[in-house]
Formats: C-alpha cells, structure tokens, sequence
C-alpha cells in the first residue's frame, strides 16, 4: 500500500514536469507547425543560468524567475532571429518538409555545446529549496519527498496562471486564433508575427520551469534534460499534440505509467515503457487520448 | 545498368590502388567512410526519396550490430553470412516499426524515432545476453592467408567494408530509378496525388522505412567489425545527428554527395581534435567541439545548400549561363 501511494504521488510529480515540458511544445507547434527539439536545449541554458544565480545569490526562488524570464527571451530569439529566416529561406526541395526538424536539430546541438564550453560537462547539482528527504509515514519512509510536493503546488499554479491567460484575456484570444487560422486572424486586425513570437516565449518559459524543476532530483550536465525532450514529446502525442488539456493529460498518465512500471517492474524499463506508451498510441489512437477533429498531418 | 555495374567495378580499383598506398590510419579511415556511406545511404534512401525523417538511424545501426555480434559471437557463423543477418533482422525490425511509422508523418516520425535511439541502446543493459555496458565482443578473424603476410587487417576491413559500400551504392542507384524509386519520389511530392494513381501509400512507406532500417543494419554491423565490440557507448543518439547531419550536407536527395558527407563525418573528430590541442586539451574543448561542429556544419548546411551541394552548383552555373546569356 505504501509503495501504492508513494508510487502514485512520486508519478504525479514526475508527471508534472513532464506536463510542462509537453506543453512547451504543444505551443509552439499549434502555432509553428514545428515540434521545437531545440527545446531541450533552450531548457538547458535557462537552467544553466539559474545555477549561476543559485551559486552567486542562494536563493532557488531568484534563480526560478531568472530562469523563466532567460527561457522566455531565448525562445523568443530563436523564432524571430532562426526560425522564420530558416522559413523565408528554404523553400522548395525536398528538404522544405524536414528542415524545421532538422534546424531545431543543429540549434539543439549548438545550444548544448555552448552550454558545455561554457560551464563545463562535469555534473552540477542545483540545491533544492525544500527538504528532498521523504516524508515517513508510521516507521515507512516515503520517496515521496516535500519538494516533489512543491512541484505539484509550482506546476498547478503555472497551468492555471495559462489557463486564465489563454480562455480569460485577449492576449490568449489573439494566441489561439493566430494559431488556429492565421489568416483570418491577421484580417481581424491580430499582428500575427508578433504573437506567435510571444507564443514561443510562453513556451520557452514553459520549458525553463520544466528544466529547472527537473534539476534539483537530479543533476545539470549539457544533455541531461534530453530525457525530458522525448518524455515530453511522448506526452505530447499522448495528448494529441493540439491540445493543452492533453498536453497535461499525456504528461501525468507518462508519469504514473513510468513510475508505476519503474517501482513494481524494473526501473531500467524507463524509456522502453514511454517508447511503448507511444508507439501503442500512435497505433492505437494516433489522434492522441484527447482529440479534436484534425487529422495528424504535418 | 550495365554502364553503371563498369563504373562501380572501376571506382572499386581505384579504392583498391588508393589502399595500396596510404598508411594503416589512412585505411581505417577508409573503412570508416565507407561505413558512413551505406549509413548516410540509407537516410537518403527514406528521407530524400520517401520523404520520411528518422532520428533513430544509428539505434538501428546498433541493432544491426548486436544481431551480427550475437551470430558471429554465439552461433559462430561465418562473418559475410553475419552481416546479411544483420541487414535482414534489422530490415524486419524496421518493417514491424514501419507499421506504426507509416502512419506518421514529418515531426511525429521525427520524435517516435528519437525516442527510439534514447531508448534501445539502454535496452542493452536490460537483457544478460547482450553483455551490458561492456558489450559483446566481435572477433573479426584474420584476413585470408591467400593474401600474403603483410596484409593488415586494418586493410582487410576497409576491403570488406568498402566491397559492401559500393555494392549497397549500387543497388541503391538502380532501386531509386526503378519503379520503386519513383512511387517513392510520388509519394513524397504529394500522396494524395500517388494514392490517386493507385501507390498504396501505406505498404510503400514500411518498405522504404524497411529497406532503409536493413542498410542501417548493415552499416552498423560494419561499424562493429571496424572496432571490434558492440556496446551501447558506439551508438550515442549523436551517432544519429550525425547521420542526419551527413545526409543533409550530401543533399538529402542527392546520391552522388553521399562520399562528401561521409568523408565530412570521418574527419570533423580529427578537426576537433586538433582545434582542441591547440586550446591545451581541456576537458571541456574536446568533449564539446565535435558536438558543436556537427551541428553547426548542420545548421549552415539548411540555412545555405538546403537541397545540398549538387543543387547549389547547377543553380550557379545556371545563373551564369542566363546572365552572359
């Protein structure tokens, strides 16, 4: 029982982070038509920066919002100054189809190797700002621990803050409608360019939380979040790859599923279990667990 | 065809002179590029012409590996008959991954793949017979005593090697102007349009997404001959960047590039390296810099030669001719 419930709450956390990381992706590819696999890259800095403020300042909370802000600006960047040059530019051939892949690919690349002349490959640890020993329960000692709890408070907190700014403001109307037909949005009077950059810097935001939330359990090294880029993904199709709901949907049943398989199975069944997760889906249901009409169509 | 078959026979001379002539490293070198030959081949083949993208290329090219090992380590079959396993085991492999594959199209194949290359080399150390981190070690024999005491087997390697290159090269080259080849190309410019003149666009996608796995298979397999054990740690998800990096840079459409990006890929750890010693050798310069330069030559390669090299000079020459013109 004990291993239930610590299983369920440890993948609730788990799940949590992965959400945040599907949902940085969902929204730049509603709006881009590009699954941004330099993500993990972007994360990477972000949270390479909040190392930096954590070590020069001691405060996780400073470093959280450096983070944020440092993932917001470097997601704007890339779709402004990378992505609709690579657009403008590459426009027949075979390559027009695979090229935003492919560019997402290299900045992915370059991202890491940056990050790695710049601060070293060696493992760094970011100081949790809450205790990461588990709860006990009676004479039970839970993994679950009360950071992993304050990454479920952290991640409910920034999924209702995108919920009320995407059904409640203008600004999130503007978002879905330039994503959903940005034609008729520009006719309507919506600077479509400019929110779809500003879309990207939620996501990037989105994905600098996810990266820095992820690091105190673990640590930092230049590709340590690109487990986080394929879970993410894999929630993401999970959920359809359209929807935010899904998105956090596909996130939390990752979660679980890979804790649940990890504690009562093998835990170097991880990937394989989020592999299957996927390629059953896509079998199965390729419109993802939580579908609108759309087809899956590039 | 048959105009091509001289043409093969006699680029295969050649190689064997060039062989003849150059030091030990020079031909490991060879037999690296030929291994990347087969492997950029085979991106080629189900990128540029069916139009599917796979970030998964070198977890297949470690499933090659470990079926020729596990023959030729187990079932102490002979090498040649461990490689066409490894093609064809891997070549099943990708077909059963081409079902779901199919289905997908552009980002999703994309990410389904890369989830792939994160997750089997890790699977190796789930199963005892694969040995884990170490690997399975692959004896690859001595050359033939028929071809003299100093024959090195680095020489014997880039023969095998290079033998396999040219014939996956030559087979390719007839495949993509085939029937096949063409569906292939339909299918890519418009399936709605193909499936119209009856392509069964499912069936050809898993057989495209086959064919390509077997090549990988076989491309990895080599690559275990080359250095004698297969283990997790060869197969990197760089190892995957890096092919797709070597397509791009070929023309993903293009099979005449394919020697420039392989070559390109044998030599960017060398550049590396010695970039890095000229920066006193830290840590941090040689574990990064071929990262970066990979995905760097990647990036510029999109951004400038998109549909690769090929296309670049003949849009070149082309524009000089209307400009004297």
């Amino acid at each position: 029982m004990y291993k239930f419930i610590s299983s369920l709450l440890i993948g609730l956390s788990l799940g949590a982070i992965y959400s945040l990381m599907s949902i940085s992706l969902v929204l730049v590819w509603r709006s881009t038509r590009v699954v941004n696999f330099a993500q993990a890259g972007q994360a990477i800095v972000s949270t390479y920066i909040a190392y930096e403020v954590v070590n020069r300042t001691g405060s996780f909370w400073l470093a959280f919002f450096v983070a944020i802000l440092a993932g917001a600006l470097l997601c704007a960047i890339v779709d402004r100054y990378f992505m609709r040059p690579l657009f403008k530019r590459v426009t027949s051939g075979p390559i027009v189809a695979i090229a935003p892949v492919v560019a997402t690919l290299g900045l992915l690349g370059v991202l890491r190797a940056v990050v790695g002349f710049v601060w070293g490959v060696e493992l760094k640890p970011i100081a949790a700002p809450v205790s990461l020993d588990g709860y006990s329960l009676g004479s039970e000692v839970l993994p679950f621990a009360p950071y992993n709890a304050l990454v479920i408070v952290v991640v409910a907190v920034v999924l209702i803050a995108l919920s009320l700014l995407f059904q409640k403001t203008n600004l999130g109307l503007s978002l879905r409608a330039s994503a959903y037909s940005p034609e008729i949005a520009r006719l309507s009077g919506i600077r479509v360019n400019e929110i779809r950059t500003l879309g990207w810097a939620i996501a990037g935001a989105a994905g600098a939380i996810a990266g820095i939330l992820a690091t105190p359990t673990s640590y930092l090294s230049p590709n340590s979040l690109d487990i986080l880029l394929v879970f993410g993904f894999a929630a993401a199709v999970i959920g359809g790859l359209e929807s935010m709901v899904g998105a956090v949907v596909g996130g939390l049943v990752l979660g679980l599923g890979v804790t649940f398989v990890s504690n009562y199975v093998s835990t170097s069944l991880i990937f394989p279990t989020a592999f299957v997760f996927l390629i059953v889906i896509l079998l199965v249901r390729p419109s993802g667990i939580v579908s609108g009409k759309r087809s899956r169509r590039a | 065809m048959r105009k091509r078959l001289l043409l093969f026979i006699a680029l295969g001379w050649v190689l064997l002179l060039i062989g003849d002539r150059v030091d030990e490293l020079r031909v490991y070198q060879g037999a690296s590029i030929a291994v990347y030959v087969i492997a950029i081949g085979s991106i080629i083949l189900l990128t540029g012409y069916s139009g599917q993208i796979s970030l998964g290329h070198g977890a297949l090219m470690a499933f090659g590996g470990y079926v020729a090992a596990l023959c030729v380590a187990n079932a102490s079959l002979p090498l040649w008959f461990a490689f066409v396993m490894a093609a064809l085991v891997t070549g099943i492999f990708g077909g059963i991954l081409g079902f779901a594959a199919a289905r997908l199209s552009g980002p999703y194949l994309a990410g389904t793949t890369l989830a792939l290359a994160v997750g089997l080399p890790s699977l190796a150390n789930q199963f005892s017979i694969l040995g884990g981190e170490q690997g399975i070690y692959l004896d690859p024999g001595l050359p033939p005593a028929s071809l003299g005491e100093s024959f090195s087997q680095y020489k014997w390697f880039f023969w095998i090697t290079t033998l396999a290159a040219l014939i996956t090269m030559f087979w390719l080259a007839n495949i993509l102007q085939s029937k096949y080849g063409r569906t292939w190309r339909a299918l890519r410019s418009n399936d709605v349009a193909a499936q119209l003149c009856g392509v069964h666009t499912g069936r050809q996608k898993v057989l495209a997404f086959s064919l390509s796995s077997g090549l990988a298979g076989l491309a990895g397999a080599l690559l275990v001959l080359t250095i004698s054990t297969v283990s997790p740690s060869a197969f990197p998800l760089s190892l995957s960047f890096a092919l797709v990096t070597g397509a791009v840079v070929s023309g993903i459409y293009d099979l005449k590039g394919v020697m420039l990006g392989a070559v390109i890929l044998v030599i960017i750890p060398e550049v590396a390296d010695s970039v890095a010693s000229r920066f006193g050798d830290s840590l941090k310069i040689t574990s990064t810099l071929p990262g970066l330069l990979v995905s760097a030559l990647l990036i510029l390669a999109v951004l400038f030669t998109p549909n690769g090299p090929g296309e670049k000079l003949h849009h070149l020459r082309h524009k000089r001719k209307t400009h004297s013109g």
